[in-house]
């Protein structure tokens, strides 16, 4: 809060607010670019501030900028986001989330988007998500409740759209995403742990999972009472740990 | 000789890159330079306009006060700005929360009029349905020459309806309009960079209403100390 009162929120710099952040954003756009580049559709949600997400989606699909390729870009309307996204998203897919980290809309993300092969990336303001909580976090740290207000957010994603397409006159860097084993379920080098996320239960101890790699039958004798939409840990064909119960 | 020499000659030797980190160190590098033009043309921008904020904020008070409502107006990326202003004026978590709503919310009558009347007459047509004085119509338009934010702009005026327009560029058509009252441009040519300093020309516009209608002592500032132990959970 400065002198006069106003909300500190619009006397401090851009710059410093993006300073930390500059190096993520470029990881985060390279990130998409790939997506894009094999064929992705990015989700747009922002549960309280349904503007943001439609500014997004517009940008990609309607560049501002003649000449530019149009990309698929989707604003998801609220309140529930898994629900509305289930059906429609693909592995591959990028959702782009703009809300609190305490958004109760934002609960449960990572670990479906990690279920269903999403790249995620989360603009918002106030205390930071969890360390993990998804792909790459693109925050403004100040706690001001009208961050969201005032052209900060904006900036955020116009940059990430600039960006993104810096990065198609690279093509000879958008062809893999080599490096993306950061985590303990990479399903590139190991069977360890994928995720996967209950879509059909049958009566003899089996159950159908969609992973990032598609739909596949799994045994369920080890976690029991297994329901729709359950989050298991898959290992050789069983699912050996509940995760997270049913949000359906 | 090196592929960066002979490299405008070949554009499919790109193909061969390889180099991620000087990709991605450029990118950090454009992303720090262009938030700092964005933050530069911001302070500036506020700071030449500051007293035709001021002027066009006590306008919009003193409409408020008798019981006017606000209409906000815009095409893409400029509509969802318009809507994010009708958010904050209508339901911001702090200051009070006055009427505002965005013209671009109802997708109904946009393609009803869109499609029977023509797209240059969106807006308008909805002002002739809703609007009245005291009531407040506030367009955006990057280029300032969207004709149907400048036809509604005209339809407001008519209507004895407080017009405030945000343009880019040299203001464009919006520059000249004499049905617009308060017009704020923000010198730019880049799209991107006119939109962010029109959210915060707008948001300065919604602190100095406030200031304006709120009784003394439970100001914005006030109510921010109050706020945050919430925030802080």
């Amino acid at each position: 809060m400065n002198l006069d009162g106003r909300p500190a929120t619009m006397d401090a710099g851009v710059q410093d607010v993006l300073g930390p952040d500059a190096a993520d954003l470029a990881a985060a756009s390279l990130a998409m670019a790939r997506r894009f580049a094999s064929g992705a559709t990015l989700w747009c949600f922002a549960p309280s501030w349904p503007s943001h997400a439609q500014h997004v989606a517009v940008e990609f699909v309607h560049p501002v900028i003649v000449g530019k390729r149009a990309l698929p870009a989707v604003m998801i309307p609220g309140p529930d986001l898994l629900e509305s996204l289930r059906p429609l998203a693909r592995a591959g897919d990028i959702l782009l989330l703009v809300s609190r980290s305490d958004d109760p809309a934002a609960a449960g993300l990572r670990q479906r988007a990690r279920a269903w092969g999403l790249l995620t990336v989360w603009i918002g303001a106030g205390p930071r998500p969890e360390p993990g909580a998804a792909d790459y976090v693109l925050w403004v740290d100040d706690d001001e409740p009208i961050s969201a207000y005032g052209g900060r957010f904006v900036l955020l994603y116009h940059l990430l759209w600039e960006l993104t397409h810096v990065c198609f006159e690279h093509p000879g860097l958008l062809k893999s995403e080599q490096a993306e084993c950061t985590d303990d379920a990479c399903i590139t080098c190991s069977d360890e742990g994928r995720l996967g996320e209950i879509v059909a239960v049958c009566p003899d101890g089996h159950a159908q999972v969609r992973t990032p790699a598609g739909l596949e039958a799994v045994d369920t004798t080890l976690i029991g009472d297994a329901r729709l939409g359950d989050l298991v840990l898959i290992h050789a064909g069983a699912a050996v740990t509940l995760v997270e119960k049913s949000v359906r | 000789m090196s592929p960066e020499e002979t490299g405008f000659l070949y554009p499919f030797i790109e193909a061969d890159e390889h180099d991620v980190g000087a990709l991605l160190s450029d990118l950090a590098a454009s992303a720090t330079g262009k938030a700092a033009e964005s933050s530069e043309l911001r302070t500036l921008t506020l700071e030449a306009l500051d007293g035709d904020l001021d002027r066009a904020a006590t306008a919009m008070a003193e409409r408020f006060r008798a019981g006017g409502r606000l209409y906000t107006f815009g095409n893409g990326g400029s509509s969802t700005d318009a809507a994010s202003v009708a958010a904050l004026f209508g339901q911001a978590p702090l200051g009070s929360a006055l009427p505002a709503r965005c013209l671009v919310a109802d997708q109904a009558v946009l393609t009803a009029i869109g499609n029977d009347v023509g797209y240059e007459l969106t807006f308008s047509r909805q002002l002739i349905a809703f609007a009245a004085s005291p009531d407040i119509a506030m367009g955006f338009s990057t280029s300032g020459n969207s004709e149907n934010v400048i036809r509604a702009f005209e339809e407001a005026r008519s209507r004895n309806v407080l017009t405030i327009g945000f343009a880019g560029y040299e203001g464009g058509q919006m520059a000249a309009c004499e049905a617009l009252e308060h017009c704020f441009i923000v010198r730019s040519h880049s799209v991107h960079r006119i939109q962010e300093t029109q959210a915060a020309l707008s948001y300065r516009l919604w602190e100095v209403v406030q200031e304006h209608l709120v009784p003394d002592g439970v100001g914005l500032a006030a109510q921010h100390e109050q706020l945050e132990p919430e925030v802080a959970r």
